[in-house]
């Protein structure tokens, strides 16, 4: 067929060495960048925008694409070792990631994403490949009534996906969905919660939040309890995940690889949802739940495949449809656009080689990532060695600046500062951080499809039921929603066994 | 005993070195050589500041200009992003540094002409707070319907009336002004659906979520050459170059002109010669090839006239719209 | 056996392993858990924001559920945060979660006004010496670090910083040098 021809000019393509040389510094880049909180792909790519004036848009785009996937796993880093989520995507991350290198096993974490995002990778690249138009045009059937039906989904999510006392993490999902209301209104133009300050008009942006609550939060509460026990650095004892974990994780890596890839398609929001759900799936299947947020392995696994199969997979309505479903994306379509080249509908037929280039670069690059995670990995997971007293400021301090260099403003330092108080009291007082950012990345995403929903609708809220997509999604949710009470129903059942045939007999 | 020796060393070297690093100058407000003399401009790199974020027609445009400012100038010209509440944040912030010609902004029309409408006033910029150096460009709006929507002029859209739904870029943009007050001129009514950008509110048009939206033409091109969507008018006072066949609302008789324009401004109070200088930069940089190449690759039409006009040109659009917004009873923040 | 005293080493900065097999977590207790006060406190903390919140959104306009208003949404969500912390409040009663205040509590507090103070300095004169200053404290003061420790590991952290935020990447960050 015309397409298997196209693929191999693709690897024809990447195998070049200038490509080869390129996707190699990009995925490198993009793993150094990914390290660094803070500094997300986004700003990386626009800064190194420059450098892609010089050279074909083929390279360009390679070694871009390099970036973005290479500080995803990056990301991943900071989530396991220094309990830092880079992204959204990477908050599930953090919960037993960190917790495996607090047991000393951040190899069989580190590793185990390493491996899953790769077969989460390449999962992606093959659907790609082969169903990118049918899978490109399922997401044009999603419009705000699927996102809210999703939306919801998550939220309901983020209650399972928390590990502690149930009412505490509900307040703390309430009050993430109430910062996502400050800002100005989008379908009114009212101030909400700004209190005047023109900063807050835009709304307060997930990076300082996730790396307040998360890392400085931590980072400040290791100062107190440093002091009270002699806190032995983790000694890391094994670089890589031992059989009986890759055993253990394989199924969490294909259902993640599935999820990933189809969630990751949705523009704005799709790879958080993935690992959400992945994560929620895992913890769901197993028979011993209470394991996760101390240390599952497959609460590594399952996100991180997730979330890569649906970085990969977030490419298609960029290279397809030419629309970018993240802000990573429409910088590669600007960076498209310098080169002269406009991605769209019609890319795949006027530069073949282009996107089937880019789309072979990914299988590249991710086997580069796994191959050179191997050595870094032992690299990275020494740094926990460092003791602690020395690592903590570092890390603060390169949390402080990296914040900065969002959007070159110091009101985003100073967020950070003061959700690194926020979470440090939250801390002290039982509640977890990870349904607070969850909820308040999903709370924006669920008001705004709902009302433009109810726009869409002329008020009448039906709507949601009529549309196949969204009846679906919502069945699920009530699905969802019921089937622990069914189940805790169930196992109370045997006791009452007798009753339903005396009553038989009696009709 | 050596490893520390080793470090100490190393730390004492580090140190030195950072010290002398110190000839470099640094980027703090007084920290660089804020001299009397404009004498010797530029004597360090200008930054341009973006009220958008990376990635972004603005952006790029901004990108574009420093490339080529740079190489006019002989010194490097960061752009750095500084996105908040439409550009307002940057600009304000831009306004309050020293007027030295060492920075720049980069505006947007509808920061000046169309935001305040949808905000209060003291969140508006005025262009009373920056000296306007040059214009730039010309980004137009277009109505494009989506394919399913069937419809393909103005008046199959009148036919409709009461049941479309249509997609804007957000509350107090071209897009949202635009659409409001052509659909109150022609007596269609429809519901008004805002997203956050332009290019989720391209995706919902070209998905038939709504029926019909207002992009900018760079955004709007691709899916209309593949046919996703139809173009149904555009919102210049002129035909678009670009879109030859697509006529203008002015031509259909309705008198909404609503583009967005980009410009290049600095804090007020600029020295002459700098003013001169940085004019001269900017000319030489949009004569380049690789400039115009750009402007085509984007679907800019280059509209470079001189800051005094720029100002003429958007105070005498602001209140063009604020008089139709008034007439057509319109609010833009509802 | 005596050996003759020799000065000891200066501890390295990095402790290698020592023993190569896995070993548990040395499992501390962790400080007392807070009591029902603490609860209450932290369940009242969030009932007021809910109820703040409340209030805000009626003054912002709710509108009709048809024709929701901009305080809609935020008024749902503030609602549904009091009578979450009044469950809290019920439930948390017997305490048992979260952890009590110690007597080193107020090294956070250090650290978090150190923090401040790098905000506050950052777009004067710059991160280069603000980060400095922070580090030493951090290091000698909170860590218990010795001074040439402290010093060292703090001047090769900034500059670090600066080769990797201004020489290697070109950020924005204010710096001095």
């Amino acid at each position: 067929m015309d397409n298997l021809q196209n693929v191999m000019a693709g690897f024809e393509v990447v195998l070049e060495p200038t490509n080869l040389l390129y996707c190699l510094v990009g995925v490198l880049i993009g793993m150094l960048i990914g390290v660094l909180p803070g500094l997300g792909p986004a700003a990386t790519i626009a800064i190194l925008l420059p450098l892609t004036y010089g050279i074909e848009p083929v390279t360009a785009i390679i070694m871009l694409a390099g970036i973005f996937y290479g500080a995803q796993y990056g990301g991943t880093i900071t989530s396991v070792l220094l309990r830092l989520p880079g992204e959204a995507s990477s908050v599930v991350t953090v919960l037993d990631g960190h917790a495996l290198a607090r047991q000393g096993k951040a190899g069989t974490a580190l590793g185990i994403a390493a491996i899953g995002s790769f077969v989460g990778g390449t999962v992606a690249i093959v659907g790609l490949t082969f169903l990118a138009p049918v899978v490109a045009s399922f997401a044009l059937d999603f419009g705000p009534p699927e996102y809210a039906a999703l939306a919801l989904l998550g939220i309901l999510l983020v209650s399972t996906i928390a590990s502690g006392a149930r009412v505490k993490a509900l307040v703390a999902a309430a009050l993430g969905l109430l910062l996502a209301t400050v800002g100005r209104d989008a379908f009114t133009g009212t101030e909400r919660f700004t209190f005047g300050s023109l900063d807050l008009a835009d709304g307060i942006d997930f990076v300082p939040v996730a790396m307040g609550l998360f890392g400085l939060g931590e980072i400040l509460y290791n100062l107190e309890e440093r002091h009270r026990a002699v806190h032995a650095p983790g000694k890391v004892t094994n670089v890589w995940p031992s059989r009986s974990d890759l055993r253990e994780s394989s199924g969490a890596v294909t259902r993640g690889s599935v999820l990933g890839f189809f969630l990751g398609i949705l523009p704005g929001g799709g790879a958080t949802i993935a690992s959400m759900a992945a994560y929620a799936a895992e913890k769901k299947r197993a028979k011993d739940p209470s394991r996760f947020g101390k240390g599952a392995i497959e609460g590594v696994a399952g996100p991180e495949t997730a979330n890569n199969a649906a970085a990969t997979s977030s490419f298609i309505p960029l290279l397809t449809l030419g629309i970018p479903a993240n802000a990573t994306m429409a910088l590669m379509f600007g960076a498209l656009l310098i080169q002269g080249i406009t991605p769209g509908p019609q890319l795949v037929d006027q530069h073949p080689e282009l996107f089937w280039g880019v789309v072979n670069s990914m299988y590249v690059g991710n086997i580069l990532l796994l191959i050179m995670s191997i050595p870094l990995v032992g690299v990275f997971v020494r740094i926990l060695r460092v003791r602690a007293a020395i690592l903590a400021p570092i890390t603060a301090l390169i949390t402080m600046i990296g914040a900065y260099t969002i959007n070159n403003s110091v009101f985003d330092v100073l967020l950070v500062v003061v959700f690194g108080a926020v979470g440090y009291l939250m801390k002290k007082f039982g509640f977890e951080p990870g349904p607070l950012v969850l909820a308040f990345v999903l709370g924006s995403l669920l008001e705004e499809s709902v009302r433009r929903s109810l726009l869409l609708f002329g008020g009448d809220p039906t709507g949601f039921v009529t549309r196949p997509i969204s009846a679906v999604l919502l069945a699920l949710f009530v699905v969802v929603a019921v089937w622990p009470l069914v189940q805790s129903a169930r196992r109370r059942r045997p006791a009452q066994a007798p009753t339903p045939d005396r009553e038989e007999a009696s009709v | 005993m050596r490893l520390a020796h080793r470090r100490a060393v190393a730390g004492a070297t580090a140190a030195v070195a950072a010290l002398t690093l110190a000839a470099c100058g640094g980027n703090v407000a007084g920290g660089t050589g804020g001299t009397e003399a404009s004498s010797e401009f530029p004597s360090g790199p200008v930054t341009l500041t973006v009220g958008q974020d990376a990635g972004g027609s603005t952006d790029l445009i901004a990108r574009a200009l420093a490339d080529g400012m740079s190489g006019d100038l002989g010194v490097s010209v960061p752009v750095v992003n500084r996105a908040g509440a439409n550009g307002a944040v940057a600009t304000q912030e831009v306004a309050g540094k020293p007027a030295d010609g060492s920075n720049l902004v980069l505006l947007n029309a509808s920061l000046i002409t169309i935001t305040p409408l949808a905000v209060s006033e003291d969140e508006a910029v005025s262009l009373d707070d920056v000296d306007v150096l040059k214009g730039l460009s010309q980004d137009d709006y277009v109505l494009v319907a989506s394919k399913k929507s069937g419809f393909e002029d103005l008046d199959d859209l009148r036919a409709a009336s009461g049941e479309v739904t249509y997609g804007t870029t957000g509350v107090g943009t071209g897009s949202q002004l635009a659409q409001a007050v052509l659909f109150a001129q022609a007596g269609i009514e429809g519901t008004s659906v805002p997203f956050d950008s332009g290019s989720p509110a391209l995706t919902a048009v070209v998905g038939d979520q709504v029926q019909v939206a207002t992009i900018q033409l760079g955004e709007a091109k691709p899916q209309i050459d593949a046919g996703n969507v139809v173009p149904l008018l555009a919102f210049s006072a002129e035909r678009n170059q670009f879109l030859p066949d697509v006529p203008t609302a002015v031509e259909e008789g309705y008198d909404v002109p609503v583009s967005q324009y980009r410009a290049l401004a600095a804090p007020k109070g600029l020295p002459e010669d700098v003013k001169a200088r940085l004019v001269e930069s900017v000319d030489a940089a949009v004569a380049e090839d690789a400039y115009t190449s750009f402007n085509e690759n984007n679907l800019l039409t280059p509209h470079e006239i001189s800051g005094e006009e720029v100002v003429e040109e958007w105070t005498a659009l602001a209140e063009k719209y604020q008089d139709l917004t008034a007439e057509y009873d319109i609010s833009l923040a509802e | 056996m005596t050996t003759a005293p020799h000065p000891p080493d200066p501890e390295p900065a990095v402790e290698p392993t020592v023993e190569p097999a896995v070993e548990p977590e040395a499992h501390d207790d962790g400080p007392p858990p807070a009591g029902p006060l603490a609860n209450l406190g932290a369940g009242l903390v969030t009932l007021a924001l809910g109820v703040g919140g409340v209030v805000v959104s009626l003054a912002l306009g709710v509108g009709t559920p048809a024709q929701p208003g901009s305080g809609m949404w935020p008024l749902v969500v503030s609602v549904g945060l009091v009578v979450l912390s009044l469950a809290q409040l019920v439930v948390g009663r017997a305490g048992g979660d979260g952890e009590r205040f110690t007597r080193h509590s107020w090294m956070p507090l250090v650290g978090l006004a150190t923090l401040l103070g790098l905000v506050a300095l950052l777009p004067v004169i710059g991160f280069e010496i603000p980060s400095l200053l922070l580090s030493l404290v951090w290091m000698r003061f909170l860590g218990g670090e010795s001074w040439r420790t402290s010093v060292v590991c703090s001047l090769g952290a900034v500059v670090a910083l600066y080769l990797v935020f201004v020489a290697a990447l070109g950020t924005n960050v204010p710096h001095l040098f």
